[in-house]
């Protein structure tokens, strides 16, 4: 039996569609990340999972069981919010057992629920403290530990580290990593970075425009991009995406640049669509600066270089003008205004036809 | 407090201003509290003997052993408290309506609410006083405490402040399973404290003090309040025993709302803040 | 169904609010309208007369003269008081204890009701008893007749009025001055403003929209002026001070021609609504700029 099933969701807001007919079906303990930018859709749909928003259209179900009636506190489902929300004037123990006390869970059975999720999220000793005596970290241990003692089957987090520091924010990241070990119950995650959703999530839904764009586990949204708003949207910096011509032959593809470069591709000419024209894309770091004795597969002029310290990033315009991004080492020579000789690894290589639909080599 | 204070020091006749014009804002007061200090007899044609002694508490003795002023204490205190009460009641509800729920008019009938803040209570008082007759109600604690209760000020300020509530803190409590007035009762109202202390002590100095409905609707002098009674007592001076009585009476009805001001200062100065920037 | 029933609970909130609402003002406000277009007094139903109490009203001198005094009496106080709590809050806009006490003083008086106001300033006016009596005989001159007077009695109120209503305005101006942000002052001192350029160009514009609420606040509140009248010179002498809102009472509940005066009260509604919409209106334009 599937955890969670959305299927046909919509929702409009004061005329202006969010959502168009969402489907998804999420597997039981599986650690779904939904990633977008803002306006996608993401946090509307977490919304609708969890009641505070009422979908126009569609139905969500929940281990077989419709939820999409039943008012947010009977659907089985608990959410963390971003900013915590949590209740300012109670302790932390009665933030935990506010929801329990609404369910009306006996009292002894409320207090060990709590020492639990307090031992397991190293918060005992918080217990008795307000919510404004507490750090953001702590905060968001609280606000985790109040959706973890109720139990749901899902638990719904809102951009849950975006208001911690960077320090804290990998911290929380490996902690939420092992606390959803400890938990039997789905986890959807809604977050903007995508480093985030790569790290925790077992598969990542990237929403852009309304739609679901790419339903995929981390590796597999990052090395075949379904189209190329994922391929741009997933890596960081971005893939470099170039008009060219599609040659003719069989076998592998192989594409003319518009600076008259010929880059082979490990992907099979056959599943492309018909016509030459066709948008390439390179992640930089399948484009090499070279050195001596290195042989280029084209030129470019440096633009700017970024360096990060164990390499760099060479931000570079072709001959005819089109920009792309390559990498080159830490002690990258090179200078802005300087030429260089690229060489392009044109097995890595990403193809997009003109609907933007992502084609890959078989095995990556 | 913000750094804009302390701009630039007082020049030396800017002090002088200050405490010429303190003197003249005291003086009364002091005279009225000498003045309730002497012997009704002493005064007679003479006022200016408050300045020298003897002093006495004779006066206010003789309120203690006044029915009638305690009587008017006693309904003063029932109508204030009775009027916050319910004001504080009224207005949460309505506040917490207007500014959390989603209901059929509740922009025209919030609109409604605010036009209040335009009628003045002269404007209306015929109507209600009729009304108040018919439903029997005049000389009575509902009469004198139910018009208290109309403040379109009050809805307005709840419902700003509970605006100004995080709604995520609303949306965690239905995930928590609480009810439309658990939410209502255990989130959003403890954390209106603050709010409800400024309008309860704004409510209640606004009742002590009120004049005009009292005067209209309670003309049993048992039913008076405070304010009405001791504008009685001055219209019928001559008769009353003395200026000095006068005068403690004034002093003896004042000092409830000197407690309530001076324990509630922090209220009132926040009230100020939120009217002058709002 | 659900959503549905879900719309309607939130009217259960602010249902008893509205209910006690409309009996008690609206609908007494539309009653009174119905009421001014009748005459209407203890014994009769009433008879509809269209306009002919408003054109009454008019030709009443009686009313003509409460408005004239009305209106004085607030010129009187209205700039008298605006200028007065604006210098006292800008002097005693900081954080010493001293202006914290001066402060206290200047607030005190108005937390005490209008009886008991009357009743000191009656022992302060009457030129046989009272204090200003004592001192100007001390001084050896011929004590003044406030509350007799007919041309010092509106003065009399307007005095009373002063003393009274000075704390609210003087809070209101130092929140506003509270709210203006350090950095606007450092400026000014940059550009070399002095003191009274600092005050035109930077303090005063910072606070219009209080300014504007203090001078409409007590523009309503003394165009409703009446327990001061009724109490220190009862209107007279020969209704040399008596307030619109006076002559309404005594029409009302003196002589009971409720029609009469309920469109005495209009008439004074209209007048209060005009400054509450002056009021809106000069503040909204004021948003609209973007303040």
């Amino acid at each position: 039996m599937a955890g969670l099933e959305l299927h046909g969701v919509r929702k409009a807001f004061k005329g202006v569609q969010v959502l168009d007919g969402v489907d998804l079906t999420v597997a039981p303990r599986e650690f779904i990340a939904f990633l977008g930018p803002s306006g996608s859709g993401k946090s509307t749909l977490l919304r609708i999972i969890a009641g505070l928003e009422t979908a126009d259209d569609g139905e969500v179900i929940l281990e077989g069981r419709r939820i999409d009636t039943l008012p947010p506190g009977d659907r089985g489902v608990a959410m963390v919010f971003q900013h915590y929300a949590l209740y300012p004037h109670m302790s932390v123990r009665e933030n935990m057992a506010f929801g329990l006390k609404n369910a009306r869970v006996p009292k002894p059975e409320i207090d060990g629920l709590i020492e639990d999720a307090a031992r397991v999220l190293e918060i005992n000793e918080l217990l008795d403290r307000k919510p404004g005596q507490l750090s953001g970290g702590q905060r968001q241990r609280v606000a985790i530990g109040r959706a973890i003692v109720k139990k749901p089957k899902l638990f719904l987090l809102d951009e849950p580290l975006s208001n911690l520091d960077a320090a804290l924010r990998l911290r929380t990241r490996v902690e939420l990593a092992q606390l959803r070990q400890r938990v039997d119950a789905g986890v959807i995650m809604v977050t903007h970075d995508q480093a985030e959703a790569m790290t925790l999530a077992d598969r990542i839904v990237v929403f852009n425009d309304r739609r679901i764009q790419q339903v995929a586990p981390p590796m597999e949204i990052y090395s075949r991009p379904a189209n190329t708003f994922v391929a741009r949207f997933v890596g960081s910096p971005a893939m470099t995406i170039i008009p060219g011509k599609l040659q003719n032959g069989s076998g592998h593809a192989a594409v003319r640049l518009g600076d008259g470069a010929l880059i082979e591709t490990a992907i099979s000419r056959d599943g492309l669509p018909p016509g030459e024209r066709i948008e390439i894309g390179l992640r930089p770091e399948s484009v090499r600066v070279t050195r001596d004795g290195d042989v280029a597969t084209t030129t470019a002029k440096v633009v700017l270089v970024e360096r990060l310290g164990e390499r760099s990033l060479v931000y570079a315009q072709l001959k005819d003008g089109t920009e792309i991004t390559a990498e080159d080492s830490g002690l990258s020579t090179a200078r802005s205004g300087d030429e260089i000789g690229l060489k392009i690894d044109g097995a890595a290589a990403h193809l997009f036809g003109a609907d933007g639909t992502g084609y890959h080599r078989q095995d990556a | 407090m913000a750094a804009s204070i302390q701009r630039g020091r007082l020049p030396w006749w800017g002090w002088i201003g200050l405490v010429v014009g303190a003197a003249i804002m005291a003086a009364p007061l002091v005279w009225t509290l000498l003045l309730s200090l002497k012997n009704n007899a002493e005064l007679v044609g003479n006022s200016g003997a408050a300045l020298s002694g003897p002093y006495t508490l004779e006066n206010y003795v003789a309120i203690l052993g006044n029915d009638r002023t305690l009587r008017w204490l006693l309904n003063s205190v029932i109508v204030s408290l009775g009027t916050t009460v319910g004001v504080l009641v009224l207005c949460s509800l309505a506040g917490y309506g207007f500014a959390r729920l989603d209901f059929p008019f509740r922009r025209t009938l919030f609109t409604l609410v605010l036009l209040g803040l335009a009628i003045p209570s002269q404007a209306v008082i015929l109507p209600q006083h009729q009304l108040f007759a018919t439903l029997g109600l005049h000389n009575s604690y509902p009469g004198l405490i139910l018009p208290g209760l109309i403040t379109s000020f009050g809805v307005f300020f709840m419902t700003t402040y509970m605006r100004a509530i995080p709604k995520e803190l609303d949306e965690a409590a239905m995930l928590d399973g609480a009810s439309r007035f658990t939410i209502f009762w255990k989130v959003i109202l403890p954390l209106t404290v603050p709010a409800q202390s400024t309008l309860a002590v704004f409510t209640f100095l606004g009742s002590w003090n009120d004049y005009w409905w009292p005067l209209i609707s309670a003309t049993r002098s048992d039913m008076y309040t405070l304010t009405v009674g001791l504008a009685s007592s001055q219209m019928n001076y001559a008769q009353t025993s003395g200026l000095g009585f006068l005068m403690a009476q004034a002093v003896f009805a004042s000092i409830p709302i000197f407690v309530v001001y001076v324990i509630f200062q922090k209220q009132i100065v926040r009230a100020m803040a939120g009217t002058a920037v709002r | 169904m659900r959503a549905a029933a879900r719309r309607w609970d939130g009217l259960l909130f602010v249902a008893p609010f509205l209910l006690l609402y409309c009996t008690i003002l609206i609908y007494p406000l539309l009653k009174g309208i119905w009421l001014s277009l009748h005459r209407v007094d203890l014994f009769g139903q009433g008879t509809l007369v269209g306009f002919d109490n408003y054109a009454r009203l008019i030709g009443d001198p009686t009313f003509g003269q409460s408005l004239i005094n009305t209106f004085l009496v607030t010129l009187m106080v209205v700039p008298v008081l605006t200028v007065l709590a604006l210098a006292l809050a800008l002097a005693l806009n900081r954080a010493t204890r001293d202006a914290a006490i001066f402060r206290g003083i200047f607030f005190s008086s108005s937390v005490l009701s209008v009886t008991i106001v009357t009743l000191i300033f009656r022992f302060i006016l009457a030129p046989d008893a009272g204090l200003l009596g004592e001192i100007w005989q001390g001084l050896g001159w011929e004590p003044l007749p406030f509350l007799s007077h007919p041309d010092l009695t509106l003065p009399a109120l307007a005095i009373t009025t002063i003393w009274w209503s000075l704390g609210l305005p003087m809070m209101l101006f130092l929140a506003g001055l509270q709210q203006i942000p350090e950095d606007m002052y450092e400026a000014a001192a940059l550009d070399n403003a002095g003191k009274w350029t600092t005050f035109w160009r930077v303090t005063l514009p910072s606070i219009r929209r209080t300014l504007i609420l203090v001078v409409m606040l007590q523009t309503a509140a003394q165009l409703q002026m009446f327990g001061q009248a009724q109490l220190l010179t009862a209107g007279g002498p020969s209704g040399a001070s008596r307030t619109t809102v006076l002559f309404l009472f005594e029409v009302a509940f003196g002589r009971w021609e409720l029609g009469y005066a309920s469109a005495a009260a209009e008439i004074l509604f209209l007048i209060i609504l005009g400054v509450t919409l002056t009021q809106y209106w000069l503040t909204g334009r004021d948003r609209e700029s973007g303040r």
